[in-house]
């Protein structure tokens, strides 16, 4: 049979459990704005009932704490997406710089100076006019201005392609500090939560893993897996560890080849970091993928353009009588631009040798100096017939250049495009489920405030209750 | 949107519709959206460019790149074109001028051969053919900004010289046989010089030079050989006929120039126009898409203050 002091202590637990409910509310409130927050909802548990005489009482409500509002797999899936959209948002910014380079011009008379693509038309353009006067000094003259500014803009924009590879370079070294801190931070809370929480979700303490994870993701590409006791190891996505429950694995550098690797237990792991997403996938995408290219591509026309227009202009006579030597065009007298040993390096180093514009051969061997068959051969090369630059014309190479560069500037932008809105999209069920609604917490307010009134109210009558037990009918003795 | 199991005070499970409590910042990201596009069309329309970066429109930088060549070509093969047909007008001009006088050199020779005049005149025939075989051999020396133009690659002197140590004198060709072309854009040569040579001392009986130093020594001792003048007058027709000849040469490389030039002008100003339409920004299509974009930026920003405004909060709706 219940007793009206068991009823007192009922509603003295339910007071304690709505003050408990109260707080949860209260921290989630306060946490509304904190990053990695995980919104928390009380957790009630009705008392085991007692049994007297074959009738059962209940014995009131605990708070037994609260419960995080959790999703791991969506969560798992939010880190995915930002390890990739990380990645190509890096690396597009990477690419627009480069871009920049190789702006087209939007005309034919704004200035070609910085325009490789005029600079070519506008030196091989210098050899036809040189057609009609061979003689002439100033068209003369005007093919080593034209060579001098085709020269300079491409290795000005191989001098900037190295120096923009030199900054990524520096960029991704500069990640390595920060994934270190993170996975410690991570080997940390493993430890943590596998002593306080082994069996049910840590709170706030996933909230700082998730958290730290979720910053992870955004640098490189990671796998996770969860281990007993509420542990988890975290792997490159080629698999190579770099959190093992408790233990972290330092990621280090070195210099290889000139440029920045990555090790993890003295293992390369740069080209797979390379494709593993975050932003330091798209650091080292950009470096070792995109520049390279750009790069083979600018050196590609540089050396052929300096070969072939010295081979063409040693073949000819230049206009003090003068003629070249074909067979060993490295020390041929009357070489244009610098002599390029190897491809690679051709457009960093390329350069206007030739100072003397009478060295220019516009009269093919053995001709008068007025002849300007070799003027028709070197202007030739940019024609429609010219095969100098990879079974192209340098124009034609350099167009399906600028063409390759922009599909692929396009293609990572578009890419780019879908994966923010994937992550926006998982964001905002993620934030549904887990962010703090201040909506949902005033109404559970509400609801506790309610609640709690409604105890105190009963505590308070069962009060008089007991005092009229206490006086037996008397309304005097007891207040 | 997302549906969760809660419990909220009762104690009771429940199924409840959940929001995303933070979308106003989804929106703020829209209202960034909206506004880097206005920047790109605003940029489009006072630039009157469509691609400014080669990732806008990939194709159309490359063809560009493509057109701006054959543009530029086309260009500087007009300018090369004007330079050329100033050379071949002098060229022109100085055979016209060969051709007059070795006209007049040709009657001269026939008077003198017809037997009636007296030996001063013969001799006088004789000083005035030389008179036409300076005037002939300084016109084959003429020079077009100083370069000889009948010399052929040897410009850079004076091709024709006469030496008068035998008799007849003898006038000799310093140049060479060198034929300079010109290339149109589309790969068509055009002659820019005959070789002296093949003008003033065609082999045979066609050489000027030969058949008027043959006259002035038939006539310069005022006794003529008849037969031998006659033939030596025959073969300076002949020459003529050479000269007038050659001449064709260059007048059909004027002809062929200036086509050549005009043709080029009319493809420059279609790859003109296609190359406007490729990089040219459509500015009625800009200015609607912009007028859309500020709509929707302004749309975005009153819901923005809508949804941040204090009153749309259940916390503010509670006693306090």
């Amino acid at each position: 049979m219940g007793t009206i002091s068991s009823a007192l202590s009922i509603m003295s637990q339910a007071l304690d459990a709505d003050q408990e409910a109260l707080n949860v509310v209260a921290n989630n409130v306060a946490n509304a704005n904190t990053a990695g927050y995980t919104e928390e909802t009380p957790d009630w548990q009705e008392n085991q009932p007692i049994s007297i005489s074959g009738v059962s009482y209940g014995q009131g409500v605990t708070e037994t704490g609260s419960t995080s509002e959790r999703d791991r797999v969506l969560e798992s899936r939010l880190d995915q997406q930002q390890q990739l959209a990380a990645s190509s948002s890096t690396r597009l910014t990477a690419l627009d710089t480069l871009q920049a380079l190789f702006t087209s011009a939007s005309s034919s008379s704004s200035s070609t100076a910085g325009n490789i693509g005029s600079d070519i038309t506008s030196f091989f353009n210098s050899f036809s006019s040189l057609e009609a006067n061979p003689t002439e000094n100033s068209l003369r003259q005007s093919v080593l201005s034209a060579a001098s500014t085709l020269a300079g803009d491409i290795s000005g924009a191989a001098a900037s392609l190295n120096s923009q590879k030199a900054s990524l370079d520096q960029e991704a070294a500069g990640t390595t500090s920060q994934v270190n801190a993170l996975t410690g931070a991570i080997a940390q809370l493993n430890q943590q939560i596998q002593t306080t929480s082994p069996n049910a979700d840590a709170g706030t303490l996933e909230d700082q893993r998730q958290e730290d994870l979720s910053q992870l993701s955004q640098l490189v590409g990671i796998n996770q897996i969860t281990t007993q006791n509420n542990g988890m190891e975290i792997t490159t996505t080629s698999g190579q560890l770099l959190v093992s429950e408790g233990t972290s694995y330092q990621m280090t550098t070195g210099t290889v080849n000139g440029v920045t690797d990555f090790f993890v237990n003295n293992t390369d792991i740069t080209a797979d970091l390379a494709t593993g997403g975050g932003s330091l996938g798209g650091y080292l995408t950009a470096r070792d993928t995109d520049i390279p290219s750009a790069l083979s591509s600018l050196d590609q026309l540089a050396y052929s353009i300096s070969t072939s227009v010295n081979k063409q202009n040693n073949s000819g006579t230049d206009y003090d009588g003068v003629e070249g030597n074909v067979a060993n065009s490295a020390n041929a007298a009357l070489n244009i631009f610098s002599e390029p040993t190897t491809v690679a390096g051709s457009a960093a180093s390329m350069s206007v040798v030739m100072t003397d514009p009478n060295q220019i051969a516009a009269a093919g061997a053995g001709d008068g100096t007025g002849d300007d068959s070799n003027a028709i051969a070197l202007a030739a090369l940019n024609s429609s017939t010219s095969t100098i630059v990879g079974g192209k014309t340098p124009s034609n190479y350099y167009a399906n250049f600028v063409t390759t560069l922009g599909s692929t500037v396009s293609a990572v932008k578009t890419e780019n495009t879908a994966q923010e809105a994937s992550v926006t999209q998982l964001q905002t069920q993620n934030d549904a489920l887990s962010g703090v609604n201040l909506n949902d917490e005033a109404s559970s307010m509400t609801t506790l405030e309610r609640s709690y009134q409604a105890a105190s109210q009963v505590f308070t009558m069962l009060n008089t209750v007991m005092a009229s037990a206490l006086n037996l009918g008397d309304q005097t003795t007891v207040g | 949107m997302n549906r969760a199991r809660t419990k909220i005070g009762s104690g009771e499970w429940r199924t409840v519709m959940r929001v995303d409590p933070f979308y106003a910042t989804n929106l703020v990201s829209s209202l960034d959206q909206a506004q880097a596009s206005q920047q790109q069309l605003t940029s489009e329309l006072s630039s009157g460019v469509r691609v400014s970066s080669l990732s806008d429109d990939p194709v159309a930088a490359g063809e560009n790149t493509v057109l701006l060549d054959q543009i530029q070509q086309d260009d500087s093969f007009t300018t090369s074109s004007s330079t050329v047909t100033g050379q071949l007008q002098v060229a022109d001009s100085a055979l016209g001028s060969v051709v007059t006088q070795l006209t007049s050199a040709i009657s001269l020779a026939t008077s003198a051969n017809n037997g009636t005049m007296n030996s001063s005149n013969v001799k006088s025939v004789s000083s005035q053919i030389s008179g036409i075989l300076d005037e002939v051999e300084s016109l084959a020396n003429t020079n077009y900004q100083g370069q000889y133009i009948f010399a052929g690659g040897k410009t850079s002197t004076a091709p024709f010289s006469t030496s008068t140590t035998t008799s007849p004198a003898v006038t000799t060709y310093d140049g060479d046989q060198d034929v300079n072309y010109l290339v149109t854009p589309s790969g068509q040569k055009i002659q820019l010089n005959v070789p002296g040579s093949q003008i003033f001392l065609a082999s045979g009986s066609s050489s000027v030079f030969g058949a008027l130093n043959s006259l002035i020594a038939d006539y310069s001792s005022g006794t003529v050989d008849t037969a031998q003048a006659v033939s030596d007058t025959e073969a300076l027709s002949s020459a003529l006929n050479n000269v007038s000849q050659q001449r064709v040469t260059i007048d059909n490389s004027i002809t062929q120039v200036t086509a050549a030039s005009d043709a080029v002008s009319n493809v420059e100003t279609q790859l003109t126009t296609a190359q406007t339409n490729l990089m040219q920004a459509d500015i009625p299509t800009v200015s609607t898409q912009l007028s859309l974009s500020e709509t929707q930026q302004t749309a975005l920003e009153d819901v923005i203050a809508q949804l941040n405004s204090s009153s749309n909060d259940l916390f503010s709706k509670l006693p306090a």
